[in-house]
């Protein structure tokens, strides 16, 4: 029983795969596996090879320090946004050769190499994994590191579900790969367009993949939120009053508030999405009284939230960023914490401005053409407090500087480019075309950037040595060459009336600006580059790298009154705050290395294999039910369960160290970063219950 | 700063009261939840019309008040269960808390079975979740509760086996706490599906 | 301008710059004012950066002022400065929304000089465009005649998916979707053959959904009907329901057919809302070239059998 009728054949122990999905017959499918296949044998080899299999599933993967799942958010987010530019390499490679009747089909294509059902793929799961499975959780990683820092806790509120939100994000982005290989992903555009994700219109299992996927990562996402929330309202150490709390950490709380209001909206949208799939309900077909624009309204009131979601914490980067370089406080604190809750509170009552064109009367359109230009107020604000913490500052351009300054220039192109949408006459106009792509580039971008700035900025504080600057600077350099080459390009574009998503271009005339695009694609290449040289030459030179507590020797906020690498009970005894920016404080007040004078015992959470049991349980639960092959998904929840369950019966879950322990480690340093060469302290105790 | 040293470390662990820390936790989570049943009330909302019955049955046909009122009275009972075993744990018996959970979760299998009951008959009659967008929506909305209801259930027979085997822990306490919680906020769902789809519905 | 100077800057390859009626002449003229004004107070912003960055940065040894963090007036004109430029964004947003209003647009306010509005029915299939001229019983398929100077209302409605109505040089885009129906109106000042398209991704034929629109004089555009008129063949609605199977125009040929079912419009708005779909193969979505191919050839023959 298939539940539905299906077209194509149904078994009930394969569900619906069959061999024939596996073997694709498509070059570039074939290039990808085999690129795929190889890489990972060689990394699970040289795993193997130096026996570091007990090593990483015991003090990695089983770990519960918000540290290393920070770290491990971060790496995810970061192989995820590697394979979201191959996809735009291909997205843009396409373009190019597809331009003009006469161009040229290779493969199986009538005109450049991807014929358009893949092609449709390709830029589903781009935007899928850029929003969902990259930035998202680095940022989400990003938070876990910084904030426990930045207000003096030794952990987040709840370290075991902690953990559960970063396996379910990484089952999440574990099934948007494997629609790679088996199978296809969705072709209905990252938004999932209705109603061509019903069954008539994409009766594979692409759109189970994407929907799967996004449904499993966000409830990740949202139990990150929640610990997020409590972490920042409860876990506070001692003097750490609201208006002394660093910015990050209040657009980590607003961002949070965002995301833990609006992921059940895209949950709900997504499931009766899926009702509508697997039970043949009708909340959005056309007829039988479905509504259509009911799944367009749920998905963009979570959308609009999202991507502000998405710039919160990078404008929290940024506001860390700047102050630090320019040697100057944050300019006017109290307006930019005002204006983080503004924005958030106004993207709840934006998201009609993505279907301006669905028809509604000109009352409706310009209510919401109104309420987004309101945006532009609190983001203006943001920008002036930057300009103005420069003024007068004494500005070091270091690689974390570089890449802020360059968010605040695309913010200041995307948001032209989005008052220009808001307005309902100029989007009839630039609606779906490549306007609206180079627009929210822009902005995704300014994420981005915060993104290798915070990388940059904090990697010191984690890791205890910086990033090699000279390559850094270098990525930074050709990956700003890139993204002006291309979006510079795509705006005129945009006004020659491209539109998004084709897979074929009509009109010849293009070509000179895809070119212009693709050579700004090759600087995101030579970026890529510099950014594995960069990683490699910081690791083999980290001995000339080392800092202290205050790596960047400006350092502000809290975070960087802790050594230099964190030791996995962060601080020594529970710091107390005496003012906003403590560090900044501390070392006016010559009190910078005044340390602890008494020890207590500290207890941390010992490790558990049961979140990435659950994770990989969550992915054969998604995988079956993308396949249709009911018991292993039926077997995969009731195992869940059963682990949840097992786990709340699981007792003696923290590990104690002991007030002598914390004292020598203390003095004698090095070793207790989140990389040592011996077993720390809380995996040695929890070897039992592994 | 006249004089006195300011202080900067201090030495004992952070005193955080694990109980207020998952409470608040619990409410963090319950607030998504609010929000995954108020985006079906608002797709209710929209989809209750007779256009969205495409001819089919409608609100007034499927809502049955006086059933889903003895639906009302077993979840209300059972909320009344859970609070007398919540009354024998500040006495601390074992067997009291044991004896309410168990009412709670006798009477939420009687609100269960009658909410299955009303979709057997429903479908009986060929009123079914594939007829229309309105039917679609009908049935989600209610099985969604009733599976919260479901998982509450289960989440009652977990606590009842850790009263047993672990006594009155901190975490079980807690978790005592929280499931409170939880099911109180099921049964004010409850109030919301019966006003907005049963009694609407009905008149 | 870098790539704008590449692109040949000639205003032919901008149809958004080239407005040929008074709707997409509006729609420029509120582009222009909302950049002018947005930029009023972006470029600024821009400069002041970028003159910051150049004068504080610590080699120079400027003024440093290790302590300045507020300032009650600086904040005040923060807040108030960028809420003055929405007020004004505000203003001219209103006002072009009615301007360009789908339904009943400020800007053909007048009304074309004695003449009625010639109503055009679109139908959007996957993945072509069906034109039905219901006053004149004529239809064709990827291919749009409209005579100059004159009210055009375009009722569209959709078949399988949503698509997006948009055609730069003469109206803006407006949606269309399966079991709905939107409105559009426009009046064309000057003739010549103008670019549309879809907007929207509709599934694997979106890029191929172009269709020319010909602007002709009142005069050419009876000729043209007239002769639409003495052909043969009949678009009943069986003959529809195997046009708008899921089939990809790829040489773009144009197809005509003077005769067209009565209501065809009001019945393909019911039977969507009735359930019915033109389901995609799964085959289709597989193996697109070859099956594009195969489907092609059916359109031809299936319109030059009459
Ligand atoms: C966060 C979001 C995000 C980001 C960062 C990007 C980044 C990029 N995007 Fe994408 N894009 C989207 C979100 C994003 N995009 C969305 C949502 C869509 C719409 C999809 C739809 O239509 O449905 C889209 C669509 C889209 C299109 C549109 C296709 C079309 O509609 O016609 C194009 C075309 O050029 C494109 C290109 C690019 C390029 C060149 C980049 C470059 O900026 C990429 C640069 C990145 C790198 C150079 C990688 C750097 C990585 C590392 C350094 C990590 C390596 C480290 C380790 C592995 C450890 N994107
Ligand atoms: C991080 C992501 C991000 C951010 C921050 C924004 C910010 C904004 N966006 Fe964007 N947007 C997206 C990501 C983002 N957007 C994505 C992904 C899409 C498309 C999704 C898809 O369809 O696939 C999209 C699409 C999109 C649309 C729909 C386009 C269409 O499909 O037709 C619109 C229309 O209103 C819009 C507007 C805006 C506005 C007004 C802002 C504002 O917040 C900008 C505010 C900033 C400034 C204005 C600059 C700084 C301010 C000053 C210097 C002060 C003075 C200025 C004034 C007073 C004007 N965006
Ligand atoms: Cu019909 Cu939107
Ligand atoms: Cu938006």
């Amino acid at each position: 029983m298939s539940l539905v009728h299906l077209q194509g054949s149904w078994t009930p122990w394969l569900g619906r795969l069959t061999l024939s999905v596996i073997l694709y017959h498509n070059g570039i499918v074939d290039g990808a596996f085999v690129f795929a296949a190889v890489t990972g044998i060689v990394i699970l080899g040289v795993i193997t090879y130096y026996r570091k299999w007990g090593y990483l599933i015991r003090e990695w993967i089983t770990s519960l320090d918000h540290k290393k799942i920070g770290v491990m958010y971060i790496l995810i987010g970061l192989v995820m946004m590697f394979r979201g530019f191959i996809d735009a390499l291909m997205i843009r490679t396409q373009q190019m050769m597809a331009d003009g009747p006469d161009s040229p089909g290779h493969l199986q294509a009538l005109h450049g190499y991807l014929p358009p059902y893949h092609f449709d793929q390709i830029y589903s799961s781009h935007g899928t994994i850029m929003i969902l499975f990259a930035v998202t959780p680095i940022l989400v990683g990003l938070m876990n590191l910084i904030v426990p820092l930045q207000i003096g806790a030794r952990d987040m509120a709840f370290p075991y579900l902690n953990a559960v939100s970063l396996w379910l994000t990484a089952a999440g982005a574990g099934l948007v790969m494997a629609s790679l290989f088996i199978g296809d992903f969705s072709h209905a555009g990252w938004i999932g367009l209705i109603p061509l994700t019903e069954l008539p219109y994409s009766p594979g299992v692409g759109v189970d993949y994407w929907m799967w996927a996004i449904q499993i990562g966000s409830v990740g996402t949202t139990l990150g939120t929640v610990n997020l929330i409590a972490t920042i309202v409860k876990m506070r150490a001692p003097g750490m009053t609201w208006f002394r709390m660093p910015i990050f950490t209040w657009t980590a709380l607003s961002t949070n508030i965002i995301g833990l209001t609006a992921f059940p909206v895209l949950g709900v949208a997504l499931a009766l999405l899926g009702c509508d799939r697997y039970l043949g309900t009708h909340f959005y077909t056309a007829g039988l009284g479905g509504n259509l624009m009911l799944f367009t309204d749920l998905f963009w009131i979570w959308g609009h939230p999202e991507v502000y979601f998405l710039v919160l914490p990078a404008f929290g980067i940024i506001s860390e960023i700047i102050p630090t370089f320019s040697e100057r406080p944050l300019f006017g604190y109290i307006t930019m914490v005002a204006a983080t809750f503004a924005i958030a509170g106004i993207s709840w009552s934006v998201w009609l401005h993505h279907f301006f064109t669905m028809g509604a009367g000109p009352d409706v359109n310009g209510f919401f053409s109104v309420a987004t230009m309101l945006v532009g107020i609190p983001t203006g604000v943001k920008v002036f407090n930057w300009a103005f913490t420069l003024y007068r500052g004494r500005l070091r351009f270091d690689t974390p500087m570089l890449w802020a300054v360059g968010a605040v220039f695309l913010l200041l192109v995307g948001g032209l480019t989005g008052m220009m949408l808001a307005i309902p006459p100029i989007n009839y106009t630039i609606h779906n075309s490549v306007f609206v792509v180079a627009h929210f580039h822009c902005m995704v971008l300014v994420v981005a950037f915060s993104i290798f700035g915070a990388i940059a900025y904090w990697f010191p504080k984690v890791f205890g040595f910086r990033l090699d600057e000279h390559n850094g600077k270098r990525v930074f350099a050709c990956f700003s060459l890139g993204t002006f080459l291309v979006f510079a390009a795509m705006f005129a574009l945009g006004f020659m009336g491209m539109t998004r998503r084709l897979d074929y271009l009509a009109d010849p005339h293009w070509k000179p600006l895809l070119i212009v695009e693709e050579i700004g694609v090759f600087f995101y290449c030579v970026a890529c580059y510099y950014f594995f040289r960069m990683l490699h030459v910081s690791i083999r030179d980290r001995a000339k790298n080392r800092v202290g507590a205050d790596a960047w020797g400006t350092g502000r906020s809290p975070e960087w009154i802790a050594r230099s690498p964190v030791p996995f009970y962060n601080f020594a005894a529970t710091p107390h705050f005496n003012a906003l920016d403590e560090a900044a404080w501390r070392r006016g007040q010559g009190l910078s290395d005044v340390a602890p004078r008494d020890y207590e015992p500290i207890a941390t959470p010992k490790n558990t294999i049961a979140p990435p049991l659950i994770g990989a349980l969550a992915f054969g639960f998604g995988f079956g039910m993308v396949w249709r092959i009911w018991w292993m998904a039926g077997l995969s929840l009731i195992a869940i369960i059963g682990v949840v369950i097992l786990r709340s019966f699981a007792t003696e879950t923290e590990h104690v160290i002991s007030a002598e322990q914390i004292r020598s480690m203390e003095t004698t340093g090095s070793s207790v970063g989140i990389v040592t060469d011996h077993i720390s302290p809380p995996v040695a105790e929890a070897e039992a219950f592994l | 700063m006249s004089g006195a040293q300011p202080v900067l470390w201090l030495p004992g662990g952070e005193e955080h009261d694990p109980i207020a820390n998952k409470t608040f936790g619990f409410w963090l989570y319950m607030m998504s939840d609010a929000l995954i049943f108020a985006a079906l009330f608002a797709a209710y909302g929209v989809l209750d019309h007779r256009f969205n019955a495409a001819g089919g049955a409608t609100a007034r046909q499927v809502a049955h008040p006086v059933d889903a009122f003895w639906q009302t009275l077993a979840v209300f009972a059972s909320v009344l269960a859970y609070s007398l075993a919540m009354v024998k744990l500040k006495a601390g018996s074992r067997l009291g808390v044991l004896l309410g959970l168990g009412a709670a979760a006798l009477l939420g299998l009687v609100f269960i079975g009658l909410e299955i009951a009303d979709f057997a008959s429903l479908i009986g009659q060929g009123i079914t979740p594939e007829r229309s967008g309105f039917l679609s929506m009908f049935f989600v909305l209610v099985a969604v509760h009733g599976l919260h209801m479901l998982f509450g259930l289960l989440w009652i027979a977990v606590m009842m086996a850790q009263v047993a085997l672990k006594g009155f822990t901190t975490e079980v306490v807690t978790r005592l706490l929280t499931l409170r919680l939880f099911w109180t906020f099921q049964a004010s769902i409850w109030v919301c599906v019966f006003v907005f789809v049963y009694l609407r519905g009905a008149f | 301008m870098a790539p704008l100077g590449l692109g040949g800057c000639s205003i032919r390859q901008f149809p958004l710059f080239d407005p040929a009626g008074p709707i997409s002449g509006a729609e420029l003229r509120f582009t222009i004012i909302d950049v002018v004004v947005v930029l009023c107070i972006i470029l600024p912003t821009t400069v002041a950066i970028c003159l910051f960055m150049w004068r504080y940065r610590r080699s120079r040894n400027a003024a440093y002022d290790a302590t300045w963090s507020r300032s009650i007036p600086f904040e005040i004109a923060m807040w108030g400065i960028p809420l003055a430029i929405v007020a004004l964004l505000a203003y001219f947003s209103l006002q072009g929304t009615f301007e360009v209003n789908p339904y009943e647009p400020g800007a053909l306010a007048h009304r074309a000089a004695g003449r009625r509005a010639l109503t055009i029915n679109v139908i959007a299939t996957d993945w072509q465009w069906l034109f039905v001229y219901p006053k004149q019983h004529i239809a064709m398929v990827d291919d749009l005649v409209i005579p100059a100077g004159r009210d055009i209302r375009f009722r569209l409605t959709s078949t399988s998916v949503v698509n997006d109505f948009y055609i730069p040089q003469l109206i803006g885009m407006i949606d269309v979707m399966p079991g709905m129906r939107t409105k559009d109106i426009t009046r064309v000042r000057r003739r010549g053959t103008y670019e549309g398209f879809s907007a929207d991704l509709s599934g694997a034929g979106f890029s191929w959904m172009r269709f020319p629109t010909h602007v002709v004089s009142a005069a050419a555009f009876r000729d043209f009907v007239a002769k639409i008129q003495a052909k043969h063949g009949n678009l009943t609605y069986a003959r529809f329901e195997r046009l708008a199977r899921p089939t990809i125009n790829l040489d773009e040929k144009p197809a005509f057919f003077p005769a067209v079912a009565p209501h065809l419009f009001g019945r393909i708005v019911a039977a969507a809302l009735h359930g019915k779909t033109y389901t995609t193969p799964e085959h289709l979505t597989a193996h697109m070239a070859e099956n594009a191919r195969h489907h092609a050839p059916y359109l031809e023959q299936a319109v030059n059998r009459h």
